[in-house]
């Protein structure tokens, strides 16, 4: 499918973080040079939801724990030290992947790739990495707010 | 009268948000997180508005709207979608769904709330007819000891109550010095999973605050929850006296 070869994953990816930072968060990102290997480790908390269809494939948003805590209190609209958990946390991480992926789909169904939608999943840890296997299009973009780095992946065939 | 709005969401951050929306309106959420359980909410409560989210586990936001359309008594309650694709064929579907609108995520609470003016009227909350307090149904102080009362069936529409309530509970205790929680299991009938995860959370919220608590129970619900690792260690008196005498 040349579609999936041809579709502007960059173009995608920042339109849709951004509108998601922006509305829900208030938190302006914007585009890093910085080596999404190395930019986002130790602790920290995935959430990712995958395409179905025409397209397969999955997006998921990496973000240190500390970064996840800011972006909790700021979706919630309270202090950090007003979150009561982890709980609390891996649902806002999951809505904004579910948010992103939201968005990402509705891009790919408007470009002739239809699929549908998965419920969020969340993984948290230190200790483990994302790997990309048989995708046609694998792509990393890291997103800067102030000094706190997301990484957004996106895996598609 | 105060507006009944039913936000159905798998995402606790979502009903927070449209919780928020509606704070300074006159106006009463009921929360459910899927369609299951937003059918049986809005059976009991006759909401006269329904927040849905689509996508969500055990039954979607399109199944409930349909089977809500096929209620008599429900039918005629207004749905806004909730949805995170803003895709042609998606918006399409949803408009063939007979709601009443949708809105597409990332959303602001002000933008909900002017969705919701074209639909229904909203009204300032009024100060001098606060909304029915529904934490009272749970919470009681006697003396200088928090209760906390569970009704006979614990299920999520309860859990929901009292969790949104837990909190500021405890920081009422904490400012007025009160350091003394009975959680009151007598009328409990049934030992469900609802159940074990509000007693969970009540207990973990008082050991992070603090707080000394007491469950009291019947001695079948004792045997019962010893049964799971997570309770098998409280515990449980037989009256609230005693519960008091132990402190």
């Amino acid at each position: 499918m040349n579609e999936i070869n041809t579709v502007d994953l960059k173009g995608f990816v920042g339109n849709a973080v951004n509108e998601v930072f922006d509305t829900m968060l208030s938190m302006e990102v914007e585009f890093s040079d910085a080596d999404s290997q190395t930019t986002v480790d130790g602790n920290r908390i995935v959430g990712s939801v995958s395409f179905a269809g025409e397209l397969m494939g999955s997006v998921c948003i990496q973000v240190p724990d500390v970064f996840a805590r800011l972006m909790t209190a700021a979706m919630l609209g309270m202090e950090l030290e007003e979150i009561e958990g982890e709980e609390e946390v891996n649902d806002v991480i999951g809505e904004v992947s579910n948010m992103i992926g939201g968005d990402l789909k509705s891009r790919f169904c408007d470009s002739g790739l239809p699929c549908e939608l998965s419920i969020p999943s969340i993984t948290s840890g230190s200790d483990f990495k994302v790997e990309s296997r048989n995708w046609s299009r694998h792509e990393s973009f890291v997103f800067r707010h102030q000094q706190h780095f997301a990484v957004v992946e996106v895996f598609i065939k | 009268m105060a507006l009944k709005v039913l936000t159905v969401d798998d995402s606790k951050t979502i009903r927070m948000i449209v919780k928020k929306a509606f704070k300074s309106f006159d106006s009463v959420l009921f929360e459910a997180e899927n369609g299951v359980e937003g059918l049986a909410v809005a059976a009991k409560e006759k909401p006269d508005l329904i927040v849905l989210d689509i996508t969500m586990p055990v039954m979607n936001g399109v199944e409930m709207l349909s089977r809500l359309k096929s209620e008599p008594d429900l039918k005629e309650i207004p749905v806004i979608m909730l949805t995170a694709e803003s895709g042609k064929d998606n918006v399409m579907q949803i408009v063939k769904m007979g709601v009443k609108d949708y809105m597409v995520k990332p959303f602001k609470g002000e933008q909900l709330i002017e969705r919701v003016e074209k639909i229904v009227k909203l009204g300032p909350k009024k100060a001098e007819e606060p909304a029915e307090d529904l934490s009272k149904r749970y919470f009681s102080v006697d003396g200088d000891i928090q209760v906390l009362f569970l009704p006979e069936k614990i299920d999520r529409q309860i859990s929901i109550q009292v969790e949104g309530h837990l909190k500021a509970k405890i920081k009422e205790m904490i400012n007025s010095g009160v350091s003394k929680l009975i959680l009151d299991l007598s009328k409990v009938a049934e030992t469900n999973m609802s159940l074990i995860k509000l007693i969970i959370l009540v207990t973990q919220n008082c050991q992070k605050s603090k707080i000394y608590i007491r469950v009291v129970g019947t001695p079948s619900m004792s045997d019962e929850l010893k049964e799971f690792a997570e309770t098998s260690e409280i515990t449980i008196e037989n009256t609230v006296e005693d519960a008091k005498a132990a402190f």
